[in-house]
């Protein structure tokens, strides 16, 4: 009882896809114990998104730090911020925490000049650009799924369908993962939130198999 | 499970790496680079703990570029093994140690190709032939046996192949 | 004489720990336009009750109210650092600080003691810019949500699952309502929990006033 206890969200993971195809990057991730509707992405600007996984307090003040430092950036130089500049703003702040106790797994991605770009982020400091990441608790059950299904010609609608069952199978799975899936699209024009479903319909409509 | 390796021939030296970011279980990234170009001749080969990685890798590269632009001339091999240990020293002292094992190699147009070895706790020394890594108890018996600097051609061929075994 | 028992303890550790766990239970409901605040009154530690008549709600503007508990020590120096910071933020600006505002203040100052946390379960009610009814839950350092219901701190458990059961379905309560369920909720809490009890102060904030009402629970 003396034991300091700040509520991390266990479990709860994301996972992101990005087709290969006229760019589409879509962001699906689900919420999880204490609180079922956590937004776990996180609308940096228009043109970012960020997700989280591990200490909420965590993923909610850097990503806040972040979007604060791609705002005056922008500011300053009059163009947005690249994806892989964003991602290293953050990278680098939460090296500087290093062995100090930060949990953080995110993802950041966005549209710049050079297209569509996805990074992940975590609490060590590592930093990879990829096209497909699932971060969390139950990321090892949506690898699974993506791994198996994914394709590089897919269309956005065959990847939301497939970042939807990525989470909702990790969601049967994982004692730590469940709620809702959100489900957004990172176009040219910026982000648009393409569905919020929660797991429990989700699970009934995959079992009838389809 | 990260593993490069580094052989000198008589006028080159030959470094192979795999490019796999992995984190506990996970393999996160196939096609991780982890090599850091400091110069025109000088490559440095980075594994290590993630995170640290790529941070000090890229500040020592940083550097090199650094010391180009104000000097004009490139640093040497020698002098940027020597100033990647010596970094690697301090921190070592420090609170923040950085936590790397590093394979820098490179061609001077003087002393020809030499190949560095350097550790986390920053010992270094010059060595014809080196690897990092789990791998490494596996390939370095075979150079060890099959190494001969005035024949060596074909210089991968071999330890590639275990290489292979093992991913 | 040495015994087997003695030589298989290994070393005892004497650690000073700056924290206490002194109870408390928290509630609040967030209505169309009213926000309404509960928290029982009993301040204890371990078998003892300090206080049977603790406050617990503390009101920040006219139209936002904080509760915390947790870690009594912690709650007060961080009571007296929102409470000057929202005075501060009035003096300078004018015009008092919205409720949103306050909530994103308190997560910043909770999450700048991220390695070294106050023990503090936090919620803040009021009106927002709109008129409607804001909740805001905190964890100790400083991720919050704004949520419809909530309850935290040692009678949570019990109580959360309630409202879950409740009020999930997009209920919406009036008032009266709300007040009569608090009640209701707090004097279950009051017959499980030994740290809850004695009595349930309510807070409700309107666009007229903050009024505020207490009623008695269980006292053993």
């Amino acid at each position: 009882r003396l034991a300091i206890l700040p509520s991390i969200i266990r479990g709860d993971w994301q996972s992101h896809t990005q087709c290969t195809n006229p760019g589409s990057i879509q962001t699906p991730l689900h919420h999880s114990s204490s609180s079922q509707t956590v937004k776990k992405v996180i609308e940096i600007n228009p043109y970012l998104l960020g997700t989280m996984a591990g200490g909420a307090a965590d993923c909610m003040y850097w990503e806040r730090v972040l979007s604060k430092h791609c705002r005056i950036y922008e500011l300053r130089n009059k163009e947005r911020i690249s994806v892989a500049a964003a991602s290293k703003l953050l990278a680098n702040m939460v090296y500087q925490y290093k062995g100090m106790g930060l949990s953080m797994g995110t993802m950041i991605c966005g549209w710049d000049k050079r297209g569509p770009g996805l990074y992940y982020v975590n609490e060590e400091g590592t930093r990879l650009s990829g096209g497909m990441f699932a971060v969390g608790s139950g990321s090892t059950y949506a690898y699974g799924v993506l791994d198996s299904n994914h394709r590089p010609d897919m269309t956005p609608e065959e990847a939301y369908d497939l970042g939807r069952r990525a989470i909702c199978h990790a969601t049967h799975r994982d004692a730590y993962s469940g709620g809702v899936v959100n489900l957004y699209h990172m176009q040219q024009s910026g982000w648009i939130k393409v569905s919020q479903n929660d797991v429990s319909e989700l699970q009934y409509k995959f079992r009838e198999g389809n | 499970m990260d593993f490069v390796i580094g052989i000198q021939g008589e006028d080159f030296v030959a470094v192979a790496g795999d490019t796999v970011a992995s984190s506990n279980v996970l393999i996160l990234k196939h096609d991780h680079n982890k090599m850091f170009k400091l110069s025109k001749k000088i490559l440095l080969l980075c594994v290590g703990e993630t995170g640290d990685t790529v941070q000090f890798a890229e500040y020592i590269q940083k550097n090199v570029q650094l010391y180009n632009m104000r000097n004009g001339y490139e640093m040497s091999p020698t002098a940027a093994a020597n100033f990647t240990r010596r970094n690697l020293a301090d921190y070592l002292r420090s609170r923040t140690p950085y936590h790397v094992n590093l394979l820098l190699a490179g061609c001077d147009d003087i002393d020809g190709p030499s190949l560095f070895y350097m550790d986390y706790l920053a010992s270094m020394a010059r060595v014809p032939f080196a690897a990092h890594g789990y791998a490494s108890h596996l390939t370095i018996t075979l150079l060890d046996r099959f190494y001969r600097p005035s024949e060596f051609l074909c210089p991968l061929s071999c330890p590639l192949r275990v290489k292979c075994l093992m991913q | 004489m040495p015994t087997v028992m003695e030589d298989c303890v290994g070393a005892i550790q004497h650690r000073f720990s700056p924290y206490s766990f002194n109870g408390g239970t928290l509630l609040a409901f967030a209505g169309s336009d009213f926000a309404l605040l509960a928290a029982d009154s009993r301040l204890s530690e371990g078998f003892g009750i300090h206080n049977r008549n603790a406050a617990r709600l503390h009101k920040l503007s006219e139209s936002c109210v904080l509760a915390c508990c947790g870690f009594q020590g912690d709650c007060l120096s961080l009571l007296r650092i929102l409470e000057a910071r929202v005075k501060m933020y009035k003096q300078t600006h004018q015009r008092p600080m919205t409720c949103p505002a306050i909530a994103s203040l308190l997560s910043q100052l909770l999450y700048s003691h991220r390695f070294f946390p106050y023990y503090c379960y936090c919620l803040i009610a009021g009106l927002d810019s709109q008129g409607q009814g804001a909740v805001f839950s905190f964890d100790p350092v400083g991720s919050y949500e704004r949520v419809p219901f909530s309850s935290l701190g040692s009678a949570s458990a019990q109580l959360q699952p309630l409202l879950d059961s409740q009020l999930s379905s997009g209920v919406q309560l009036s008032a009266s309502q709300a007040e009569q369920l608090a009640r209701d909720v707090f004097v279950s809490a009051a017959e499980r929990d030994v740290y809850t009890g004695d009595s349930v102060q309510v807070c409700l904030v309107s666009s007229v006033e903050v009024h505020r009402d207490s009623h008695s629970l269980r006292k053993d």
